[in-house]
C-alpha cells in the first residue's frame, strides 16, 4: 500500500494506462509499420537527412541470402540484424575477422555457414513480432564513445529518449554489463541510467530494479556521467519522430565515436522501465506536454519546452 | 477507466443479469442441477444411401418398462414417413418412402433409468400360462431347443430334469457363465457355443435361452444400451428368464444374475436385430448419450420455459452431440476472463495468449497432476528434439513441421504405452491440440536461447499457474449448469472482460518493477 501510494504521487505510468491513454491513443495502428520495420525507419531518416547506421546489404528472400553474406567478404565488423526484431532478438554483433570466417561479440567462431543459416531464421521469421516472413539486414558495428567506454562492457550503449509529441520528454543511457553479454537490455542485466535532459549528465541508475551508483564490471562511478553531444542526441531523436506522425514513441540513439549520434530504431510502444532509471513518473511530464503544447512551435522550441517541463517536474519531486 | 468503456460495460452486465435474473426468479429455472440419478438422454443417428426404390428403415425403439420411462421422444427425417409399429411386445420405428440418395434419421429420446432388483421367490406360486409358453418357451431357428445336442447336453447334466425351476435357472446360468469361455471371435450360433464351449457374447446369450427353453422356462434375449458417462454408448445383450411371475434379468457375459444396474437400456425383446433396411445400399448408425443433470420436471422447465420467445432459443432442445459441444464452448469466456485478469491485473507472461485455456480444455478428461505431467513429458522430449535439429539448420516452417511430426508420435506412443500399462491418463494426450504443442516447443527453445533458461521457465511456470487456475471452471458441474442454462451470462462476461480492458490502474508486475520508489530518497543527485 506504501508502495502503491509512492507509485501514484511519483506519477509513475503503469503499462495498461500507457496502453490506453497513450500507445491506443497517439499511435494509429496504420503508422506502425515505420517503426516495426527497421529498414522502413531507415529509409525515413535517410530522407530527411537524419543520421543512421550505414546499410550494408539487405536480404529480402532465401535465395538472396548467399549473395547478401559474399557481400561480407571484405569485412571484419559488422551487425547482421531483422527489420522485424523486437527486445534486441535476432541480433548478431560480428567482432573480429579470423581467415575465412568471424568472430561475433562473446567469441563464438561463425563461418559463413552459420550466418547464412541465422539470415534464413531472420528471413523465415523466427525472430519477427507475430512470425511473419521478415527481412534480413546488415548494417555497421557502431563503435563506443570513449566517454562512454568506461562504463559500458562488451557493448554499444544507447541513449532512449521518450518524445510525446513531438517533445521530449524524458531520457536514459542503457550501459551494457559483463552479464548482458553487450546488449543494452535491461531485461537481461544492462544497467538502465537516467539521464538529464537539460544537460545530458546521468542522474539516477539502476540495475535490475535497485539502484546503484558504480558499474558492477569495473566499480566506476556511472552517476555524473555526461552523455557526449546529448543536445544534438534529443535532435536527431525528435526530428526523427517527427517523420513518423506518431504521438508516444521511445527514440533510440547511438552516440558513435566517429560519426556522433545517429538514430538506431524507433519504438511504438517504448518500455516504462526508463522510469525507474530516472527514478521519476512519466505521468506528471505527460500531461503537462498536453498543457503547454502549442502546434506551430519548431523544433528547437520543443526542445526546450522538454526541458523546461522535465526540470520543473524534478523539483516538484519530494526530495 | 474511459467513461465509454465503463458505459458499455455496465451496460452490458446489466443486460444479462437482468435477462438471467429474469429466468431465475420469475421464470423459477433452477440454478443448480440437482443432479438426477439415472437420467439420460439419447439419440440414435442412422445414414442410408437409398438405391432409388422404395423401402424402410426399421430400428427398435425403448418402451417403458420395469428399470425404465421412457419420454420426451422426437424423430426426425428427411423426405421418410415415420411410424411406430408395435410386433411381440416390442416397438419398432418405420421410416419408409423412396428411398433416393443419402437420408439421414435421428431418433431421440430421455430415459429415466433405475436399478432392477428382482427377488428370486423362496417357492414357486405361479406357472407359465399357455400363451407365454407359446411365445417365449418354443424351439427357434436362433433357439434350437429341441436339438439332439442340447438333449444330449442335458441329460449329461441331470438324470431327471429337476422340479424346481429356479435349481435349473441357476444351474443353466451357472454353466453358460462359468464353464464356457467368452471369445470376441467365437460363434453367434447357440449349439456350436455349446459344442466348442467358447462363444461369442451373442453365442452364450442365445445358449442360455436355448438350454433355459429346452427345460421348459420360458426365456428370451434382450437387446440393450450400455451408458457409460463421458463415452459414447454400445449395444450389449442379455436374458432374461420367466420365473414366477417376473422377467429375472441375468448376463452369462457381464455376470449380472436378478439384478440389472441403472445404466442398461432395454431396446427390444424380440431378437437382436438392430437397424434393419430394405431398398438402401448402405447404412450405419451410431448411438449418442448425454448424462442429464437436471431432475425431468426441471428440464422440462429449461426446455419449454413459460415464455414462448425463450423456449425456441433454450439450448435443451439442440442435438445431442451438438449439445455436448456447446457445453464445454459455453465455459471458454470464463477462461477468457480469468485469462485476462492475470494479465492484465497481474501482468504475468505466458506461451501464447489463450493457451492455458486450451491446456485446461484437454486435461478436462482427466485428473490435473497426471494430465500435466504428459504435457511436461511430450515438451520436454520436444525440446530436445528442437535441440537436435538446430544443429542441422533447417528452416523454420519445415523445422516446425518437424516437431508436429515428433510430436504427434510421442503422444501416440504415450497412448500405447498407456493401454500397455493400463494407465488411462496416459491417452488423453490425444486430446491436446498438437499445432498448439508444437508452437509451445518451439518458443519455450526461443525463449531458452535468445533469454535464457530463466525466463523460459518463468514464462513455463506462469502457464502452467494459469491452466491450473482455469481448470477448476472446465470441471465445474456448476459452471457448466449455469454457462449452459443461463447462455446471457456470456453478455456479463463481455461487460467485464469490457471493464477489464478500460482498467488504467497498475498491474502488480508494475508494483514488483518500481519498488525502488518505496524507498525514500534513492540516489536522484539533482
Amino acid at each position: 500500500m506504501k508502495l502503491l501510494s509512492a507509485l501514484r504521487r511519483e506519477g509513475v505510468l503503469g503499462i495498461n494506462r500507457r496502453n490506453h491513454e497513450f500507445t491506443l491513443r497517439w499511435n494509429p495502428r496504420r503508422l506502425y509499420p515505420t517503426v516495426d520495420d527497421k529498414l522502413a525507419t531507415k529509409k525515413l531518416c535517410q530522407a530527411a537527412g537524419i543520421p543512421i547506421p550505414g546499410l550494408i546489404a539487405v536480404a529480402r528472400r532465401q535465395v538472396e541470402v548467399r549473395e547478401m553474406i559474399g557481400q561480407l567478404a571484405d569485412l571484419s565488423q559488422f551487425v547482421l540484424k531483422p527489420a522485424h526484431g523486437a527486445m534486441g532478438n535476432g541480433i548478431l554483433v560480428v567482432r573480429a575477422r579470423e581467415g575465412d570466417a568471424w568472430r561475433r561479440a562473446g567469441g563464438k567462431r561463425l563461418t559463413p555457414e552459420d550466418l547464412r543459416y541465422h539470415a534464413a531464421s531472420i528471413i523465415s521469421g523466427l525472430y519477427a513480432l507475430g512470425g511473419q516472413p521478415d527481412v534480413a539486414f546488415v548494417e555497421e558495428l557502431l563503435e563506443v564513445h570513449p566517454q562512454l567506454a568506461e562504463i559500458s562492457s562488451d557493448g554499444v550503449p544507447d541513449v532512449r529518449v521518450i518524445v510525446h509529441r513531438g517533445i521530449p520528454i524524458m531520457s536514459m543511457t542503457r550501459l551494457p554489463t559483463h552479464r548482458s553479454r553487450g546488449r543494452a537490455n535491461l531485461h537481461q542485466g544492462a544497467i538502465g541510467a537516467g539521464v538529464d535532459l537539460a544537460t545530458g549528465r546521468i542522474l539516477h541508475a539502476v540495475l535490475d530494479g535497485a539502484p546503484i551508483t558504480r558499474h558492477p564490471d569495473n566499480d566506476r562511478p556511472v552517476l555524473g556521467v555526461v552523455v557526449p553531444s546529448f543536445p544534438r542526441v534529443l535532435e536527431i531523436a525528435v526530428a526523427a519522430t517527427d517523420q513518423t506522425g506518431l504521438g508516444y514513441v521511445g527514440a533510440d540513439v547511438v552516440v558513435d565515436a566517429r560519426k556522433g549520434p545517429v538514430v538506431l530504431e524507433l519504438n511504438a510502444r517504448p518500455g516504462l522501465a526508463i522510469q525507474a532509471a530516472n527514478r521519476a513518473g512519466l505521468l506528471p511530464r505527460l500531461r503537462a506536454v498536453s498543457e503547454r503544447i502549442r502546434p506551430e512551435a519548431t523544433l528547437a522550441e520543443r526542445i526546450a519546452l522538454g526541458i523546461e517541463i522535465s526540470r520543473t517536474a524534478r523539483s516538484m519531486e519530494p526530495a | 477507466m474511459n467513461r465509454t468503456a465503463g458505459l458499455v460495460g455496465l451496460l452490458l452486465v446489466l443486460i444479462g443479469l437482468a435477462l438471467f435474473l429474469w429466468k431465475a426468479v420469475v421464470l423459477e429455472l433452477p440454478l443448480v442441477a440437482t443432479d438426477a440419478e439415472g437420467l439420460w438422454r439419447i439419440e440414435l443417428e442412422i445414414t442410408a444411401r437409398g438405391t432409388g426404390r422404395r423401402g424402410s428403415i426399421r430400428a427398435p425403439l425403448p418402451s417403458t418398462g420395469r428399470g425404465q420411462v421412457v419420454f420426451d421422444e422426437r424423430s426426425a427425417s428427411d423426405r421418410l414417413l415415420f411410424t411406430i409399429r408395435t410386433e411381440d411386445g416390442d416397438r419398432i420405428g418405420v421410416w419408409s418412402g423412396r428411398l433416393a440418395g443419402v437420408h439421414q434419421v435421428v431418433h431421440g429420446f430421455r430415459v429415466q433409468l433405475a436399478e432392477v432388483t428382482t427377488p428370486l421367490p423362496s417357492r414357486i406360486t405361479r406357472l407359465p400360462s399357455r400363451e407365454l409358453l407359446a411365445r417365449w418357451a418354443g424351439p427357434s431357428r436362433e433357439f434350437p431347443s429341441d436339438a439332439a445336442e442340447v438333449k444330449a447336453f442335458l441329460a449329461g447334466l441331470w438324470p431327471t430334469v429337476p422340479e424346481n425351476p429356479l435349481d435349473c435357472l441357476r444351474t443353466l446360468f451357472g454353466f453358460v457363465a462359468d464353464e464356457i469361455s467368452t471369445v470376441p471371435s467365437g460363434s453367434d450360433d447357440a449349439l456350436l457355443t455349446l459344442s466348442a464351449r467358447e462363444g461369442s457374447a451373442v453365442g452364450k446369450s442365445r445358449l442360455l435361452v436355448t438350454v433355459l427353453r429346452a427345460v421348459g422356462l420360458p426365456a428370451r434375449s434382450v437387446l440393450g444400451l450400455q451408458l457409460v458417462e463421458g463415452q459414447p454408448p454400445f449395444t450389449t445383450q442379455w436374458v432374461e428368464a420367466w420365473v414366477d411371475g417376473d422377467w429375472i434379468p441375468m448376463s452369462p457375459i457381464d455376470g449380472f444374475f436378478a439384478t440389472r444396474a441403472a445404466n442398461l437400456v432395454a431396446l427390444r425383446t424380440g431378437s437382436l436385430a438392430e437397424v434393419e433396411t430394405t431398398a438402401v445400399a448402405a447404412v450405419g448408425h451410431r448411438y449418442h448419450a448425454l448424462r442429464e443433470r437436471l431432475r425431468p420436471e426441471e428440464l422440462a422447465a429449461m426446455m419449454i420455459p413459460t415464455s414462448p420467445w425463450l423456449a425456441s432459443f433454450s439450448l435443451y432442445q439442440l442435438p445431442v452431440s451438438t449439445q455436448a459441444a456447446l457445453r464445454v464452448l459455453l465455459l471458454m469466456p470464463l477462461g477468457a476472463l480469468v485469462i485476462a485478469l492475470f494479465r492484465n491485473g497481474f501482468g504475468v507472461s505466458t506461451f501464447g495468449t489463450f493457451m492455458p485455456v486450451l491446456i485446461a480444455l484437454a486435461l478436462r478428461q482427466v485428473a490435473l497432476a497426471a494430465g500435466l505431467m504428459l504435457v511436461a513429458a511430450v515438451l520436454l522430449l520436444g525440446i530436445l528434439g528442437r535441440l537436435v535439429l538446430e544443429r542441422m539448420h533447417l528452416l523454420l516452417v519445415p523445422r516446425l513441421g518437424v516437431l508436429l511430426c515428433a510430436v504427434v508420435l510421442s503422444v501416440t506412443s504415450f497412448a500405447l504405452l498407456g493401454r500397455e500399462a493400463e494407465v488411462r491418463e496416459l491417452s488423453v494426450g490425444v486430446l491436446f491440440p498438437m499445432v498448439i504443442l508444437t508452437m509451445l516447443i518451439e518458443r519455450f527453445s526461443v525463449t531458452l536461447a535468445e533469454e535464457g533458461l530463466r525466463p523460459a521457465l518463468v514464462r513455463a511456470g506462469w502457464s502452467v499457474v494459469v491452466a491450473v487456475a482455469v481448470y477448476p471452471i472446465f470441471h465445474s458441474e456448476i459452471a457448466e449448469h449455469l454457462m449452459f442454462g443461463f447462455p446471457e451470462l456470456v453478455i456479463v462476461v463481455m461487460g467485464l472482460l469490457i471493464w477489464i480492458g478500460g482498467y488504467t490502474g497498475y498491474r502488480f508486475s508494475d508494483l514488483i518493477r518500481f519498488r525502488a520508489f518505496a524507498k525514500p530518497g534513492g540516489g536522484a543527485a539533482s
